[in-house]
């Protein structure tokens, strides 16, 4: 089977936010960025698929600025990917993940692939549109929140299950398709330090952006806030506890927006 | 034809999803009067559903019939949908944020050539612009985007909106035709949905939502407010040190200095005074709320929203009115 | 050393053992401590890693890094738990002295075997009647035909319980003094090899220590290292390596004494306003940082001058000793900015006070430190 693997670099989950000075998005001045947390499942995935699927090889490649995003290649090679494909995107703040998704595709057309695998969305703009985007650009069939996924070589069929908001759906899909994984469900090995040690080494093809990147509707980030510091409790005045209750989850639903 | 919106259907036990009746309602706000709002479903589900379009004011329905619809991945319905846009002639698809309509924007961004976006919590028209804002880093912050172009696909937050007002009309229902569907977008087969486990919740350390017990709740036979509460949220619970070390709850429960640092996007202190060993545990949540009966708990100098009352009576209330929000 | 930037390289390495810290040694030192209890599965983790055997060159099974890139990776894991490094670099300590007085076909012979899988080694330099004074060792070795017969005690030997291989020094004829000393390597496996209980101590609890005995335990003339008489100049030239290592381990729990210390400060409040507005905070503060750094940076230059192939024994001396007292000094201050909640067990400082302690004398006790910086330096202006 080959397997392409599409990975991000994203920042530390410890980073403290601040905003850049154009304000529009994050300050990456000092930022350690990281192979994506989502990623990082989508490649112990593959690796997984490669160990059970003799003859099979897993190609990692990833859109973005450098050097970050080559360093997320290697600690993916370092992790035991076969091979590695960079496309070099410029350093723009909040980048467009359509743009991205294309840019990936551009190398992806270029290398055989039974299966693709992303991280389902990305710890920063968690958008979550690139697998699906891929699967329309590659002309494939795209399933998202993945987890439990194997390959069935006697019926020729991948099977998987889908965290959907009805349930747990399972399904089987012939190849090829797009797949993205909800996060941390395997358990994403470490990587060891001799191959961390060769990966520093290891070739990683290097390709621009396809021409049909551009030159397509996008988004432009003109906005990056931060909430303001806590002030001290809302306190919710109410007279009866139905009627607390009833005003905390309109302002938790409304307000807050976290209510579930 | 003036460029509209096509609000895309989901169908839940034979209704139009919450979801989708949130975007109907953004799609109001944001329409220029005059501009035409349009609906979509898809498969024999989606057909019935179509009435319910009608009875939120959206009219002109799409429909793309197809049966093989009903189960099939996202990729053969955003054929159906960027066909229905096109015949449309819609400058705007808003869809709900589920799974689904995530999925939906990712494939319309190219089918339909749009710009795209996700979890959008506001959506503005102005300056000729469409601009949408949406939650990054997990809730820590959030960024509002330009989006360009004559055609964008926008997916909502789920729950950031409220369900509209009933608005009756008759219903006209145009066909969108999937006969050219690619044979491998409709291959795939979904074989089986298990409804979901609501036994057991989700874990402290990575839970979106956590609900917290403390000393207030006077001893291990009232914990269950806790965990009930937690339950009608779908959260994760936890417990302050004076809990654990009571042996109410194991040690694995405990939130705190010397417990685990959780930072959930929405923690419910019950009954806890927040003393500094679990207010470092706990502080870096999005939004925080205590329930406590005593006003100068330094709890409340953490929260952003605050009861103060008897958690007793509180608590209850409050676990049958989350109930009561999030029926479907 | 114009350019103080780590190399991806090196960001890398130190990632790495950064994350192997935080997510499989930190979340069980306060338990390891307390119990005490030795967590083998975390340094069979460590070792399946890569962690291990850091100063062994990779054609003999280990890292083959350079003292820089051991340093960094020794600080991090030290970051977590002071007592598990101490048990992991024991294995370094250990071996040094084969790769430094071991002809290449002991080094293979012993390193190879050993790198392959899980083991731990142990340094058997210290006894009960000199530690500091290691030069008139009581342990005896006599030469009975191609084999040696080991003869004495060894007390407060790392991994003692449990290694496979231990590495002693010990005379052929006292009356030589230093120049009497032999150097063997001695296998668990050898009849007469007889390692005591274990002690119990006031940090690195995670890692354990006892005495060895040596009863007429005898090994064959291919287990000494260098000639007869070598040993002493191997074991000092052994701590001329390690020293620089421990500077990086101090280091470690001083960092992390200053990240608990100012986190909590901008946490806790008293008189209305987080304690780190208090200028008497402020002032402790920034007197652990710049010992933080300082410590880092000679430890840094100590294994940069070694390195580069000199013997910097000033380096590493100035290094190990600073860092040490850098660390007992940070730790004590952190349980002072903790105030009360400092002094109890439930909080993670006060072992950094009892882990930074034991820095300060093994590996070279801090007062032979002074003298080995003193001779060093007055070397200079002679």
């Amino acid at each position: 089977m080959e397997i392409v693997v599409c990975v991000k670099p994203v920042p530390e989950a410890e980073t403290r936010l601040r905003v850049a000075a154009d304000a529009r998005s994050f300050d990456a001045e000092g930022v350690k960025f990281v192979l994506a947390g989502y990623d990082e499942s989508a490649v112990e995935q593959a690796l997984l698929l490669k160990e059970a699927t003799p003859g099979s090889h897993v190609h990692v490649v990833a859109a973005g600025p450098s050097p970050r995003t080559e360093e997320v290649l290697r600690a993916s090679i370092a992790l035991g990917c076969d091979a590695a494909t960079f496309v070099e995107m410029p350093n723009a703040p909040a980048p467009d993940p359509i743009a991205t998704a294309r840019a990936l595709a551009g190398a992806i057309r270029a290398l055989p692939h039974d299966l693709v695998l992303c991280g389902k969305q990305a710890g920063d703009d968690e958008g979550g549109l690139v697998a699906a985007a891929l699967g329309e650009l590659l002309g494939l069939p795209d399933f998202g929140y993945v987890v439990d996924l194997r390959w069935d070589a006697a019926a020729a069929r991948l099977r998987f299950q889908r965290s959907a908001e009805a349930g747990q759906e399972l399904w089987e899909s012939p190849l090829p398709c797009v797949v993205g994984l909800q996060q941390a469900w395997n358990d994403p090995r470490t990587a060891k330090l001799p191959a961390i040690l060769k990966s520093r080494k290891a070739p990683i093809a290097k390709v621009a952006p396809p021409a049909d990147a551009t030159g397509h509707p996008t988004s432009h980030a003109e906005k990056f806030e931060l909430p303001p510091p806590r002030m001290g409790a809302k306190l919710i005045e109410f007279k009866t506890p139905p009627e607390a209750a009833e005003k905390l989850v309109k302002l938790l639903r409304e307000e807050a927006k976290v209510f579930p | 034809m003036t460029p509209g919106i096509l609000v895309v259907g989901e169908v839940q036990n034979g209704r139009l999803a919450p979801a989708t009746l949130e975007a109907l309602g953004v799609a109001r706000a944001v329409a220029p009067s005059g501009d035409p709002i349009v609906g979509f479903v898809s498969g024999a589900a989606g057909k019935s559903a179509a009435a319910d379009f009608a009875r939120f004011g959206v009219g002109h329905v799409y429909c793309a019939e197809d049966p093989r619809l009903d189960a099939a991945p996202v990729g053969a319905i955003a054929h159906a949908v960027a066909a229905a846009a096109g015949a449309a002639g819609a400058a705007l698809v808003l869809v709900g944020g589920t799974t689904f309509g995530r999925d939906l924007v990712g494939r319309l961004a190219i089918r339909w050539d749009a710009s795209a976006a996700t979890g959008v919590t506001e959506l503005v028209r102005a300056d000729g612009a469409l601009r949408v804002r949406r939650s990054v880093f997990g809730g820590r912050a959030h960024e509002t985007r330009r989006m360009e172009g004559p055609r964008c696909a926008v997916a909502l937050r789920p729950h950031a909106f409220s369900v509209p007002a009933e608005a009756p009309m008759a219903l006209t229902v145009e066909s969108i035709a999937t006969a050219d569907l690619p044979s491998n977008l409709i291959a795939p087969r979904r074989v089986e949905v298990r409804a979901p486990d609501r036994g057991a919740g989700p874990s402290l350390s990575d839970a979106a939502i956590v609900v917290s017990g403390g000393r207030g709740l006077r001893g291990p036979e009232d914990f269950h407010l806790v965990d009930e509460l937690a339950a009608a949220l779908g959260a994760a619970v936890g417990a302050s040190r004076a809990v654990t070390d009571a042996g109410w709850r194991p040690a694995s429960f405990q939130v705190g200095q010397t417990g685990k640092a959780v930072s959930p996007q929405l923690y419910v202190a019950v009954g806890i005074s927040g003393a500094i060993q679990h207010i470092v545990g706990m502080v870096s949540s999005r939004c925080i709320v205590a329930i406590n009966s005593d006003a100068s708990a330094p709890i409340f100098k953490v929260a952003d929203y605050g009861i103060v009352g008897d958690l007793f009576e509180i608590v209850p209330a409050l676990t049958a009115e989350v109930r009561r929000a999030r029926a479907p | 050393m114009p350019d103080f930037a780590l190399t991806p390289e090196q960001e890398s390495l130190r990632d790495m053992a950064r994350k192997f810290a935080r997510t499989e040694m930190a979340p069980h030192a306060a338990e390891c401590d307390r119990t005490p209890r030795f967590p083998e599965e975390i340094y069979r983790k460590a070792f399946d890693l890569g962690l291990m055997n850091l100063n062994v060159p990779s054609e003999l099974g280990g890292s083959g890094l350079t003292l820089f890139d051991q340093c960094l990776i020794v600080e991090e894991l030290a970051y977590a738990c002071g007592g598990m490094m101490t048990s992991i670099i024991a294995n370094c300590l250990a071996l040094e002295p084969i790769l430094l007085g071991g002809t290449p076909e002991q080094q293979r012979r012993f390193l190879q075997p050993f790198c392959a899988s899980y083991q731990l080694a142990s340094f058997c330099l210290t006894e009960p009647r000199g530690g500091s004074d290691a030069g008139n060792p009581s342990t005896r070795a006599r030469r009975d035909g191609d084999h040696y017969v080991l003869d004495g005690e060894k007390c407060f030997i790392t991994n003692a319980p449990q290694a496979s291989l231990y590495t002693v020094f010990a005379t052929l004829d006292p009356s030589l003094r230093h120049k009497g000393i032999s150097a063997f390597v001695v296998p668990r496996s050898t009849e007469g090899v007889v390692p005591g209980k274990e002690e119990e101590k006031m940090g690195h609890r995670a890692s354990s220590t006892s005495s060895v005995r040596f009863d007429h335990a005898r090994v064959s003339v291919e287990h000494r290292l260098g000639a007869e008489g070598e040993g002493f100049s191997i074991a000092m030239r052994t701590l001329d390596q390690t020293r620089t290592p421990i500077g990086a381990l101090a280091t470690g729990i001083a960092q992390a004494a200053l990240d608990h210390a100012a986190d909590y400060s901008l946490k806790r409040e008293t008189f209305g306003k987080p304690i780190s507005e208090h200028q008497a905070i402020q002032i402790k503060l920034a007197n652990m940082a710049q010992a933080v750094h300082a410590a880092r940076l000679l430890t840094w230059h100590a294994a940069w001058t070694i390195d580069r192939g000199q013997r910097g024994t000033l380096e590493s001396s100035i290094a190990k000793c600073f860092a040490s007292d850098a660390a007992l000094h940070v730790a004590d201050e952190a349980i002072q900015t903790f105030g009360g909640y400092g002094y109890m067990k439930e909080y993670p400082v006060e072992k950094l006070l009892r882990d930074a302690k034991l820095t300060q004398i093994y590996e070279g006790a801090n007062e032979i430190q002074r003298t080995v910086i003193a001779r060093e330096l007055l070397r200079e202006y002679a």
